[in-house]
């Protein structure tokens, strides 16, 4: 308070006066008299001592704040990619994350529930239903088994079913976490709180946080990419790697699988390398003429992304085209060049891990198993869903195992929320097709790769696969331990905005998952 | 002896008889109405409660006059001993009150046991002790043997019984609980955690799964020297005996067994235990609930029930080390001009392995084959930092054998479709912190594998698409270790 009267003696605006900061600074000293000073030095002791009290009673907020400084993430304006250590020895160096939207059936996949296949086509008991909202189920549901029948396999001996019979064969590699949890029961906001630590709009996506914490090691390539298998875009769109508030240099950059990999990157016709080169340096120079009269550090970084998308040009074509790919590599993922598929993707994701970037954020689509259509019903298009990325994705894993890349990536494969051990009964009708409704309660997701114990399960849900009863993992406590394997204590990546230190794992507590933790 | 004044002796005596009537009901009380391990919440425990508070008092009090006496030995100090008689009429009246005070707490609070007995006894006898030196002192104008022996005696009686009440609010070894271990060494003292007084027979199930977890929940407040509810969980037979309701156990049955009724009811129920704290795990209630439903034996085998939790130890709290500044400044001080100049040479390669350590990871590969023999040589003054190196798909060659070999720190070494052949690789025996080794396509034949079966960390060698092949002349402790 006494600094905001103490101002109206000093010139209004820094700028128009002289626009150095330390003659401000000098103004604003001049201005302070010794009734300011006394004036602060009543409320300082006040705050001192609810400074104390504070302290006392919350001590997660003196924990927050009685921790060491914050780590530094600032760089050279000019090279805003540049790398930055992890702030601890980390296991992982890259993220490779395989998102299934719509939310694959984990009752069809990996929750052996033979109860559940004892009571299929049962009432559904209204304990079920007391208290709980739901996307289509109305009326009284039938519980409904699973569609396809499990075994346990590998070493490690876990359930899983028979429709992924490639994936099946890396599964002492997987590490199941069967209790995952979210609190969101609609695709977009559970997978904007998936990808970006919160189900609203505007926040920083998981890529994002990675490559501001992490910087990347190819500067002819984004840090953090982003691919779709065709099809649908996932429900949560762009958002779900946007860098929110994060500067913009931090988002994902979507490459298409087939022609130029990343749109209006190609010289347009009739202009060379040496034209759009000479036309970038005089850009530049007037770049730099702004940056020299204002100052403002986005200008350099505008420079800087002009300078990428020039190496790009060379480098994101060459790491992109899977044709340099042998026979025998493309009949392992069965990938088929030229066409958009996660086949496809997988291949791409090995190539960028191997060129060091960063982040790489695969999207399937088409897992909205809710059984109102042949291509939506557990029956028929589920099936599909599977065969697309059961290859692909065993031999992405076995791929990144051979050349030695798994023991420093981590691969995700997961959707956004589980799935109803009820069938679907939109409108209270039996509906031609077999589906599930969403499930935020209970899903599964697997992780393989660095700093993950392999060959495990966590968690559990009960018998009906409908709600966890041993060790739930909430959406945050994934993204804190997956921040750990990356070399961060989730608190200290964050970012100053509107007041609070923004990090991924957002307000609530988070727990580190460290049973998963190799 | 002068007959004093006659109102001023009845006085005293009155005070006197009251003091001593006083400390007799206690005594009584003790003796006849003993703790016995129920709690009454009502006025007595109320009363009861200020019991701690109160007896600091009478301790201070009569640990007093020993000092007045002795210091009123000095003819300076002379008039100190005047008021000796007074304090040690006010230690009297403070230690019965305590006293009293105390039964009301045993009597109330749920205690029962040896050490509260030994509490209570300690605390009349105080009383008492208190009461003989007040009379012998205000009886006697000189220091009789009896008065100093009765007065040695108190001291010694607050010690015992001030350790005593110790050991029942704290615990049986609060004073030595945290004494370094040099000292303990030096006084015999046992060291924590042998203390148990387990002779539970480690071969059963009971031994070893059961009484580990009363031991470590329940036997604070229900053992040999604390028995809350008259309930002791410190050995087989006292557990069956159950307590003051009867058995807490009922064979075969863990629903209708008390004590796994109490310890599965929500925290915030009046019968829940451990009261006030952590209730147990859902592993350790469950291997309980098994054991009781299985007969609650004390002699069945340890393997007798199969699917009891593995109780697996809760998994160590990761603990992040907080990055000092200044050590790691110092740390890197003698490198961080070359490191520096480096990364302005080779920008992104180069970097510290975390915020906190000094040791370095380059990364060639992705400046790919532009990086060749020559640029290597530039991190020749950093090599022993180097704890992850990268050459993948560079240019360079077997001249840069020496160069890879001088890494001596290396922990990851990867050397992917490059042109090193098995020339660079039989030079890498110096490598003895090597985990982990990726020669996928490189022209590498079985030749190196007796070089490297040397390395004692190796866990993983990558060795797809080389002229090594899966199970042919591969060393016995490279076993499992190669990878295709």
């Amino acid at each position: 308070m006494s600094d905001s009267q103490a101002r109206p003696r000093i010139p209004a605006d820094p700028v128009i006066t002289s626009g150095s900061p330390t003659e401000v600074e000098r103004a604003f000293l001049q201005a302070r008299t010794r009734r300011h000073f006394i004036r602060s030095v009543g409320g300082g002791l006040g705050t001192l001592f609810l400074g104390t009290l504070a302290s006392k009673f919350a001590p997660s907020v003196q924990a927050a704040g009685a921790e060491t400084a914050a780590l530094d993430f600032s760089r050279d304006p000019g090279t805003p990619l540049s790398t930055l250590p992890p702030q601890f020895t980390a296991k992982v160096r890259r993220v490779i994350y395989l998102h299934m939207a719509g939310a694959p059936s984990q009752l069809e996949l990996f929750e052996h529930k033979p109860e559940l296949k004892r009571l299929d086509g049962q009432d559904c008991p209204a304990s079920f239903l007391a208290g709980k909202r739901f996307a289509f189920i109305s009326g009284v549901p039938k519980l409904l088994g699973s569609q396809y029948p499990f075994h346990q396999a590998g070493q490690s001996g876990q359930w899983i079913s028979d429709r992924l019979p490639h994936i099946e064969k890396q599964v002492d590699d997987i590490c199941f976490i069967k209790s995952m949890r979210t609190d969101q029961f609609n695709h977009a906001p559970a997978q904007l709180l998936v990808q970006t630590g919160n189900p609203r709009l505007g926040y920083a996506s998981f890529g994002s946080w990675v490559v501001y914490g992490l910087g990347t090691e190819n500067q002819n390539l984004p840090g953090f990419i982003v691919l779709l298998s065709g099809g649908k875009t996932p429900d949560g769109g762009k958002q779900l790697w946007s860098s929110g508030f994060l500067p913009s240099v931090y988002q994902g950059v979507q490459c298409r699988s087939h022609g130029e990999p990343v749109l209006y990157l190609d010289n347009p016709q009739s202009v060379s390398r040496s034209l759009r080169r000479s036309m970038l340096d005089t850009i530049d120079e007037i770049n730099q003429e702004t940056y020299a009269a204002f100052g403002n550090p986005e200008t350099v970084t505008r420079v800087a992304q002009y300078e990428m998308a020039f190496r790009m040009q060379m480098d994101a074509t060459d790491a992109m085209d899977i044709r340099k790919e042998s026979d025998s590599v493309h009949a392992q993922y069965g990938s088929k060049p030229g066409e958009a598929s996660f086949a496809n993707n997988c291949l791409v994701a090995r190539r960028l891990a191997e060129r060091g970037v960063r982040f790489i954020q695969l999207y399937h689509w088409g897992w909205d198993s809710h059984g109102a259509d042949a291509k939506e019903a557990l029956n028929l298009g589920f099936n599909d869903r599977c065969r697309e990325v059961d290859q692909p994705t065993a031999a992405l894993l076995a791929d990144l195992k051979s050349r030695g890349l798994l023991e420093d990536t981590l691969v995700v494969w997961g959707g956004e929320f589980g799935r109803t051990p009820m069938r679907e009964n939109r409108g209270g009708q039996e509906m031609k097709y077999v589906g599930r409704d969403h499930n935020p309660g209970a899903f599964t997701i697997w992780l393989a790769g660095g700093g993950v114990r392999p060959g495990i399960s966590h968690g559990e849900t009960d018998d009906m696969g409908y709600e966890i009863v041993k060790d739930p993992v909430e959406i945050r406590d994934l993204h804190a331990t997956m921040l750990y394997l990356l070399g961060f204590d989730h608190h200290k990546l964050n970012y100053k905005f509107q007041g609070l230190e923004q990090k991924l794992t957002s307000v609530k507590p988070a727990r580190l998952v460290a049973e998963i933790l190799a | 002896m002068t007959p004093p004044q006659r109102g001023g002796v009845l006085s005293r005596f009155q005070v006197g008889f009251v003091m001593l009537g006083l400390v007799l009901i206690v005594a009584t009380l003790v003796g006849f109405l003993p703790p016995d391990g129920n709690e009454r919440a009502d006025w007595l425990q109320f009363i009861g409660r200020f019991h701690p508070l109160l007896v600091h008092f009478p301790i201070a009090l009569f640990l007093l006059v020993p000092i007045l006496e002795i210091v009123g030995r000095s003819s300076r100090f002379v008039h100190l001993r005047l008021s000796v008689s007074f304090v040690l009429a006010l230690a009297t009246l403070g230690a019965t009150s305590a006293a009293i005070l105390g039964w009301c707490l045993g009597r109330s609070g749920g205690y029962s046991g040896r050490l509260i007995a030994q509490h209570m006894w300690g605390g009349v006898a105080q009383s008492i002790v208190c009461w003989v030196c007040w009379l012998l002192r205000t009886r006697l104008r000189e220091l009789s043997v009896m008065y100093v022996s009765a007065l040695a005696l108190g001291v010694g009686l607050v010690a015992f019984t001030g350790y005593r009440g110790g050991q029942l609010s704290l615990g049986p070894n609060h004073l030595t609980e945290y004494m370094p271990n040099e000292l303990r060494n030096l006084l015999g003292v046992e060291h924590n955690g042998e203390t148990s007084s387990s002779n539970a027979d480690p071969n059963t199930f009971y031994g070893a799964r059961i009484q580990p977890i009363f031991t470590a929940r329940c036997v604070n407040c229900h053992g040999a020297d604390k028995r809350k509810g008259k309930l002791r969980l410190d050995n087989y037979q006292a557990l069956m005996r159950g307590g003051k309701d009867g058995p807490v156990i009922q064979t075969g049955n863990a629903q209708n067994s008390d004590l796994f009724r109490r310890i599965t009811l929500p925290a915030s129920h009046d019968d829940f235990m451990p009261k006030g704290k952590q209730p147990l795990t859902t592993d350790e209630a469950k291997t309980i609930e098994l054991w009781i439903a299985a007969g609650a034996s004390g002699t069945l085998a340890v393997e007798a029930i199969k699917n009891a939790p593995r109780g697996s130890p809760a998994p160590a709290e990761v603990h992040v080390e907080e990055i000092d500044p200044a050590v790691v400044t110092k740390l890197r001080s003698a490198l961080a001009p070359t490191v520096r100049q480096l990364q302005k040479q080779f920008p992104n390669i180069l970097d510290y392995d975390s915020r906190g350590s000094a040791d370095l990871r380059l990364n060639a590969s992705i400046l790919g084959s532009k990086f060749g023999d020559r640029d290597l040589e530039a991190f020749a003054p950093v090599a022993e930092h180097v704890i992850v190196a990268d050459f993948s798909r560079t240019s360079i060659s077997d001249h840069s054998a020496a160069a890879i070999a001088a890494m001596k720190r290396l922990r990851v070494l990867r050397l992917v479709n490059t042109r090193l052949t098995d020339a660079t690789l039989l030079r890498l025996d110096t490598l003895i912190q090597l985990e982990s080794l990726n020669v996928y396509g490189t022209p590498v034949t079985a030749a190196v594998l007796p070089t490297l079966a040397k390395l004692p960390k190796l866990s993983h060698v990558y060795a797809g698409q080389t002229r090594i092949l899966a199970g042919k002349s591969v060393p016995e402790n490279l076993v499992g270790r190669l990878v295709f």
